[in-house]
C-alpha cells in the first residue's frame, strides 16, 4: 500500500485530497463533500464527519464551532429496499392501506 | 452470546462458529482477514468498528451483496464471500491503482484533456468502483409495515438508553427502546471494567420494568411531514383499538383517549419490516461511532477501534492479537488503561503509543508493525483509542442543534441540564452529547428518562 491518511474509508479520501480541496478554495463542509465525496458511502459520514470537519477547521483556521455539519438524510444506515416497499407515501396514505405483493411494484420483487 | 458450534463458509472455505455469533467474529477467530477493497484505490479493508457503523466488514452472504459481516449472526451453511476485487479480496489485481495513484487521484481533472480519452475512462472506471454486485435474485416477499404508538421512543440500547428507558417505564410510561446491535448494551459489551453480564443483566432490567425492544433495529430517518392530520389518525386508531378491546372483553372502554401533538414518524428497520413509531417524547441515546486517528496507512487491515478489541475481548471472547499496540489521545487514558490490563492478563503484549508519537504502520493486507518516534513496534493488531464520535445524524434529522467540539469526538448534541435538546419533545443522553463513558452515561440516563417521565405527567403535556 502506497502511504496515505485515510481520513473517509468508504470513499478513499486522505488528508492530501482534503488539503488539495482546500488549496482550490472549497472552504465549506459541503463544498467538500461535494468535491471529495467524502461522506457519500455506505456508512455516510458516520466515521468521517466528525474528523473532517475537525481537520477542515484545522486547515481553514476556523472556529470549530463555526462549522456546521453536513445536512442528514435519511436512511441513516444500509436498508434492504424490500423494507420500504410497502411504507405508506403521506401523499396518498388511502391508496397504501393494501399491502403490495411481489411483483405489483415494477421492479421490485419480480422473480423470474 | 456463544450458542451451538455450526459451520459456515467464508471466502469458499469451511469455518466453524457459534450460533449468533458475528460473522466478523468468526472470521476473525478463523484468521479471515481482507473482506472487501475500497472503492478507489482498491485497498484492502476490512472490519474496523464491529458496531455496523463503518463500511469495512461488508460481504456478500447467500448472494445478497454488502451486508455487514459484523452485524449479521452465523447460521449454518451460511456462505460469505469478499467482494469489489478482483479475482480475491486478499489477493486484488486492481490494488495497482493505489500504487499508480500513490499521491492521489483527483476524479474531477482524471483523463479529461481528450473527449475520447475521457469516455473511455468512464467506461473502465464504471467496470472498476461501485459496491457488490447486484443480489442473486430479487425479494419474494415484501413485507407489512409496522406501527408502535407510545409515550416515550429511547433511541440505543447503551447504558444511557437502557438507563433512560428503564427510568420512564418504571414511571408508567410505555417505551419502545430501538437498539442496532446483534445484542443490546452498547459500549458496556466491550469494557472491561464492567463485562458482559453487566450488559445483560440492564437489559433484564430494562425489560422487566416493561419496556419494548425493538432489537437488531436502526432508526432510518424521521420524518416530520408524514403525520398530516396525527390527532385525528391517531384518535381514529384509538378508538377502533378501544372498540375491539371492549368487544372482546365484553366491557365498556375505560382507557382514556390519547391526544398527541403534531409530530412526524421515525422511520425504524427491523431484521424483518419497517416499523413506523409515533411518540409523545423521544429521546437520543446513540452514543458515539468508533473513528480513526490521522497517521500514515491509519486503513491498513488490523488497524481497528479500541472498542472493537475490548468488544472482542469482552462480547466474544476472542483476543485479537498476540502483540497489541494501542495508539491513543490522553483524553481516553482511563479507559486505554483498563483495556490494556484486560489484554495483559488475556495474554497479549501491549505497547502503547501516543498518536504524535505514531508515524505510521507497516506490513501488507495485514498490520505487522507501527513506526513510532521511539522505534518501530512489531505487532500484529493496531487499537486506536480515539473519542467516539457522537452518532447525531437522529437528532439532527429532528432539528436538534448540534455543535463541532473535537473534545467530544464530534458533532455533539447540544443539551441542557435536564437533556433537553433545542428540539420540542426531544431529549439526548449519554455519549452522543459529548464523550462522558459507560458510567457516566447510565447515570445522565437514569437522570434524563426521569425528567421526561415527570414532564409527560404535567397537564399541558396530555
Amino acid at each position: 500500500m502506497a502511504k496515505k491518511i485515510v481520513l473517509c474509508r468508504c470513499e478513499d479520501v486522505t488528508l492530501s485530497d482534503l488539503e488539495h480541496c482546500v488549496d482550490r478554495g472549497y472552504l465549506d463542509i459541503e463544498e467538500v463533500k461535494r468535491y471529495t465525496g467524502f461522506g457519500t458511502g455506505p456508512c455516510q459520514g458516520k466515521e468521517c464527519l466528525g474528523p473532517m470537519a475537525t481537520q477542515l477547521a484545522r486547515l481553514t483556521k476556523q472556529a470549530p464551532a463555526a462549522i456546521p455539519p453536513f445536512t442528514s438524510r435519511p436512511p441513516i444506515a444500509p436498508t434492504p429496499i424490500k423494507l420500504l416497499a410497502n411504507a405508506p407515501d403521506a401523499h396518498r396514505f388511502d391508496d397504501d392501506l393494501e399491502p403490495r405483493r411481489a411483483g405489483t411494484v415494477p421492479g421490485v420483487g419480480v422473480t423470474k | 452470546m456463544r450458542g451451538e458450534p455450526v459451520e459456515i463458509r467464508i471466502a469458499d472455505t469451511a469455518v466453524r462458529a457459534y450460533g449468533g455469533e458475528s460473522i466478523a467474529a468468526a472470521a476473525l477467530a478463523s484468521g479471515t482477514r481482507v473482506m472487501s477493497r475500497s472503492l478507489k484505490y482498491h485497498r484492502p479493508r476490512t472490519f474496523f468498528c464491529l458496531e455496523g457503523h463503518c463500511s469495512g466488514c461488508l460481504v456478500r452472504l447467500d448472494g445478497v451483496p454488502n451486508l455487514r459481516a459484523c452485524q449479521t449472526p452465523c447460521t449454518p451453511g451460511a456462505e460469505a464471500a469478499g467482494q469489489n476485487a478482483f479475482p480475491s479480496a486478499e489477493v486484488d489485481l486492481l490494488g495497482a491503482v493505489d500504487f499508480l495513484f500513490s499521491r492521489g487521484l483527483d476524479h474531477h481533472t482524471l483523463m479529461t484533456s481528450s473527449s475520447v480519452l475521457n469516455k473511455l475512462a468512464n467506461k473502465v472506471v464504471r467496470q472498476l468502483s461501485g459496491l457488490g454486485k447486484l443480489p442473486a435474485r430479487g425479494a419474494v416477499t415484501l413485507p407489512a409495515v409496522g406501527e408502535r404508538r407510545v409515550d416515550v421512543c429511547v433511541i440505543g440500547g447503551g447504558p444511557a438508553g437502557l438507563a433512560a428507558a428503564t427510568a420512564c417505564a418504571s414511571a408508567g410510561k410505555s417505551v419502545v427502546l430501538v437498539d442496532d446491535q446483534l445484542a443490546a448494551g452498547g459500549s458496556l459489551r466491550a469494557d472491561p471494567t464492567t463485562g458482559r453480564d453487566a450488559a445483560n443483566a440492564r437489559v433484564a432490567e430494562a425489560l422487566s420494568a416493561g419496556i419494548e425492544l425493538l432489537g437488531r433495529s436502526t432508526a432510518i430517518g424521521y420524518f416530520p411531514e408524514d403525520d398530516p392530520d396525527p390527532a385525528a389518525l391517531h384518535a381514529a386508531a384509538d378508538q377502533a383499538k378501544a372498540a375491539a378491546l371492549s368487544v372482546a372483553a365484553g366491557a365498556g372502554s375505560s382507557s382514556e383517549p390519547a391526544v398527541h401533538g403534531p409530530r412526524g414518524v421515525l422511520a425504524v428497520a427491523t431484521p424483518d419490516q419497517l416499523v413506523r413509531i409515533h411518540a409523545r417524547a423521544w429521546i437520543w441515546a446513540t452514543g458515539g461511532y468508533p473513528v480513526n486517528l490521522p497517521f500514515a496507512d491509519n486503513d491498513r487491515p488490523g488497524v481497528i477501534a479500541a472498542r472493537a478489541v475490548g468488544r472482542l475481548l469482552v462480547d466474544h471472547g476472542i483476543l485479537g492479537g498476540d502483540k497489541v499496540c494501542i495508539v491513543e489521545v490522553p483524553q481516553l487514558a482511563a479507559e486505554t488503561d483498563a483495556l490494556a490490563a484486560a489484554l495483559v492478563t488475556a495474554g497479549a503484549e501491549v505497547t502503547r503509543v501516543g498518536l504524535d508519537d505514531t508515524h505510521g504502520t507497516r506490513g501488507r493486507s495485514w498490520v505487522s508493525s507501527v513506526e513510532t518516534t521511539r522505534g518501530r513496534v512489531d505487532c500484529d493488531l493496531v487499537a486506536v483509542a480515539a473519542i467516539p464520535s457522537p452518532a447525531s445524524e437522529g437528532p439532527r434529522q429532528q432539528g436538534c442543534a448540534v455543535v463541532l467540539d473535537p473534545e467530544a469526538g464530534g458533532f455533539r448534541v447540544v443539551v441542557d441540564e435536564l437533556g433537553r435538546t433545542t428540539a420540542a419533545n426531544v431529549w439526548a443522553c449519554g455519549d452522543v452529547t459529548g464523550y462522558v463513558g459507560p458510567e457516566r452515561a447510565t447515570a445522565h440516563g437514569t437522570r434524563v428518562g426521569a425528567s421526561v417521565a415527570t414532564t409527560l405527567a404535567k397537564p399541558e403535556m396530555r
